[in-house]
């Protein structure tokens, strides 16, 4: 009924099942399928038991989620495609969820009194959730729930700049992002929710070449009733200043004071970030050229560098499109498989357990290698960092383990991340 | 109500075709599109020629789906979605726009900041609409040939947009007038609203491809209309006369 790799989403009422919304692949599921969906989940809670997804016998698999007792979210997916995990669709409809309240805010989504109106609401939604669901991103925080880096060469000079901007706006929050990318951020935006930064990076990108903009906007964890703005600013082509405000100061009066005077200084070295926007990392960082994409993350700060052009690459190798995409699977492949969970469960939610690693070994695997007829995977974990690796299927398997911890080293040391 | 200056009194229309307007109009494109430039940016303009900018801020009004987001991607020389997706805030674009005067042959380089408001965020959020209008120089009132209810809603829309006191340059931009299989509004009654209120009414569709033609009437007539009326304010033309281009009187905006 789908096609193969495609995610359906649903959104219903909790309590009654009225169909809110659907998202994603182009062909709606029938009404009476969409009704037996949320038949079966309540039948199921009815038996007191909690049902958390299923696989069909044709490899199609569903996933259903309530939030808040108002709302339920299910995820369907058609022929098995391992881009589409429980992991995935799981962070897919957490992220679906900070969505709706992100625009709308929680108050609108519990307090439901005019389903009618609820669902006219809820179209303002639609383009931040579509990001979600587009599949050829070149982007994998909505997967990781870190935030998505881009270590420039000289983040101090970039750091105090950003510091003295959001002060002189009044604002704590504040940060840089080159192509939805975090460059530098203030302390506070930092302490916000990972998954909240991801989504807000999500948001800048929906916004693309315009110049500046004024959103009303709820934190999912920070704010979720109380409405902040969003202030945005396009420096350059895909590079963005922006900001979370209360009620001052206005728009105008930081586009035509505030934004040249801090940032026109600098324009040189935004040129520089811009130009690193596919690599991530500082030119001076020589990497093996058999690495063709990269994904590193700190575990501590739940940051993330991605690359799929960490090094000038050898012809023949995947296209940049298809590298994400092995990325993705690959981080899929760890994670669900022998790394724990970086995160811990959101408040009051209820994980299904892991897949089981080799039953009976209570040991927590620290490396992983995988080799495809593409290309081959290595991935490593430390207390500190997680590092996926995708190299050229020529180098040798005995070389995967000493390239990647190569790497990682190179990486760390130099960048300090 | 104060009638605006003829068509093309005091800015040349068909500049941009000219020898020398291609090359100022080189510097807004890139390749064969337009040049979309950061806020940190503007059109390289050559040291030796003397060209001033002026900035007026441009405010984009009309329902939901009407086709603001999509006017101004078009005015800006962006992708236009071909999805209606609601615009959640206050989103603004700037477009450069180079303009030759008719009598002092003097160039300007205008810098129209468009704002366009999501209808349904002004509706959810009061301080919206209140922000937009401020320190406002234009308003394109927008009503969709698709959707004759937008048509009907304009005198309202106007009422809204700007206070009777306000020295704000209106202009009223009829969308999807490529759908003329579904067209909702006749040509009469668009003549009629033209007379009566003494505003211009453009027809905007098709295709977006970046065509300077495609925008260069509507962005000339926004350019003469705000230039005619600062010349107004500053007194160099009285306010129901052909504008008498008094550049010198503005250096400096
Ligand atoms: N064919 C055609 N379609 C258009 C035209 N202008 C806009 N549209 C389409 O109309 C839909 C709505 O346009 P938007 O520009 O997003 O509407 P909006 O006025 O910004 O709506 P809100 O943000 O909700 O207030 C989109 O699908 C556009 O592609 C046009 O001139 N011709
Ligand atoms: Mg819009």
């Amino acid at each position: 009924m789908l096609q193969a790799g495609a995610v359906q989403l649903l959104c219903l009422t909790a309590s009654s099942g009225v169909p809110l919304f659907c998202r994603g692949a182009s062909k709606q599921l029938p009404f009476s399928v969409i009704g037996s969906l949320n038949g079966v989940h309540m039948f199921a809670g009815g038996q007191g038991v909690q049902l958390f997804n299923c696989d069909t016998d044709r490899g199609g698999r569903v996933l259903w989620k309530v939030f808040h007792d108002s709302v339920m979210l299910i995820a369907v997916t058609g022929q098995r495609s391992d881009a589409c995990g429980n992991l995935q669709l799981r962070r897919l409809l957490d992220n679906v969820w900070n969505c709706m309240v992100l625009v709308l805010g929680l108050e609108e989504l519990t307090n439901v009194r005019n389903v009618e109106r609820l669902k006219r609401e809820l179209r303002s939604c639609y383009q931040l959730i579509d990001t979600f669901l587009d599949i050829g991103k070149d982007w994998m925080g909505d997967l990781t729930h870190c935030v998505e880096c881009l270590l420039p060469a000289q983040p101090a000079v970039l750091q105090d700049t950003l510091n003295a901007f959001a002060q002189a706006a009044e604002s704590d929050f504040g940060c840089l992002l080159v192509h939805g990318k975090m460059v530098v951020a203030t302390d506070k935006w930092w302490r916000l929710a990972p998954q909240e930064v991801v989504l807000l990076a999500a948001l800048v990108r929906t916004l693309g070449g315009s110049a500046c903009c004024d959103c009303p906007i709820f934190l999912p964890q920070g704010s979720p009733t109380v409405p902040h703005r969003l202030l945005r600013f396009q420096l350059l082509p895909g590079v963005n200043v922006c900001m979370l405000c209360g009620p001052t100061p206005t728009l105008q009066s930081v586009e035509g004071e505030l934004v040249v005077r801090f940032w026109r200084p600098l324009v040189d070295m935004l040129h520089g970030c811009q130009a690193l926007h596919q690599r991530c990392f500082p030119g001076s960082v020589g990497l093996h050229r058999d690495v063709l994409a990269l994904l590193l993350i700190n575990r501590e700060s739940s940051r993330a560098v991605s690359s799929v052009h960490p090094a000038p690459s050898a012809p023949g190798a995947p296209s940049p499109i298809r590298r994400w995409e092995l990325l993705r699977l690959l981080f899929t492949f760890a994670t669900t498989r022998y790394f724990s969970q970086t995160e811990a469960p959101q408040k009051g939610e209820q994980l299904p357990p892991p897949e089981e690693f080799a039953p009976g070994f209570s040991d927590q695997p620290q490396q992983c290698y995988l080799v495809t007829d593409e290309c081959k995977f290595f991935a490593l974990q430390t207390p500190q960092h997680q590092l996926y690796i995708l190299t050229a299927v020529s180098v040798p398997t005995f070389a995967l383990r000493p390239l990647a911890t190569r790497t990682l080293s190179t990486l760390t040391d130099s960048t300090g991340f | 109500m104060a009638h605006p200056p003829p068509s093309g009194s005091v800015v040349l229309m068909d500049w941009y075709r000219s020898v020398e307007g291609k090359g100022f109009f080189s510097r807004i494109k890139r390749k064969e599109k337009r040049r979309i430039f950061g806020l940190l940016e503007a059109p390289p303009i050559p040291p030796l020629i003397n060209v001033d900018t002026v900035r007026y801020k441009v405010f984009l009004s009309g329902k939901s789906g009407v086709g603001k987001t999509a006017l101004a991607a078009r005015l800006a020389g962006l992708d236009v979605s071909s999805v209606h997706y609601e615009t959640i805030g206050i989103q603004t674009s700037v477009v450069f726009w180079p303009v030759k005067l008719r009598d002092s042959g003097q160039v300007l380089l205008f810098r129209l900041h468009l704002w366009d408001c999501g209808e349904n965020a002004l509706r959810r959020f009061d301080h919206l609409l209140p922000t937009c209008k401020e320190q406002l120089d234009a308003v394109l009132f927008l009503f969709s040939f698709t959707d004759h209810s937008s048509f009907d809603d304009l005198p309202g829309q106007i009422a809204r947009g700007c206070d009777p006191s306000d020295n704000v340059v209106k202009l009223v931009v009829g969308t999807k007038f490529d759908l003329f299989m579904h067209t909702d509004v006749t040509e009469r009654e668009v003549k009629a609203f033209q007379e009566q209120w003494a505003v211009p009414v453009f027809c905007i569709g098709g295709d977006a491809c970046d065509d300077l033609q495609n925008v260069a009437p509507l962005l000339n007539t926004l350019a003469e209309l705000l230039w005619h009326q600062d010349c107004v304010t500053v007194g160099a033309v009285p306010a129901n006369e052909s504008a008498v281009g008094d550049t010198s009187s503005r250096a400096g905006h």
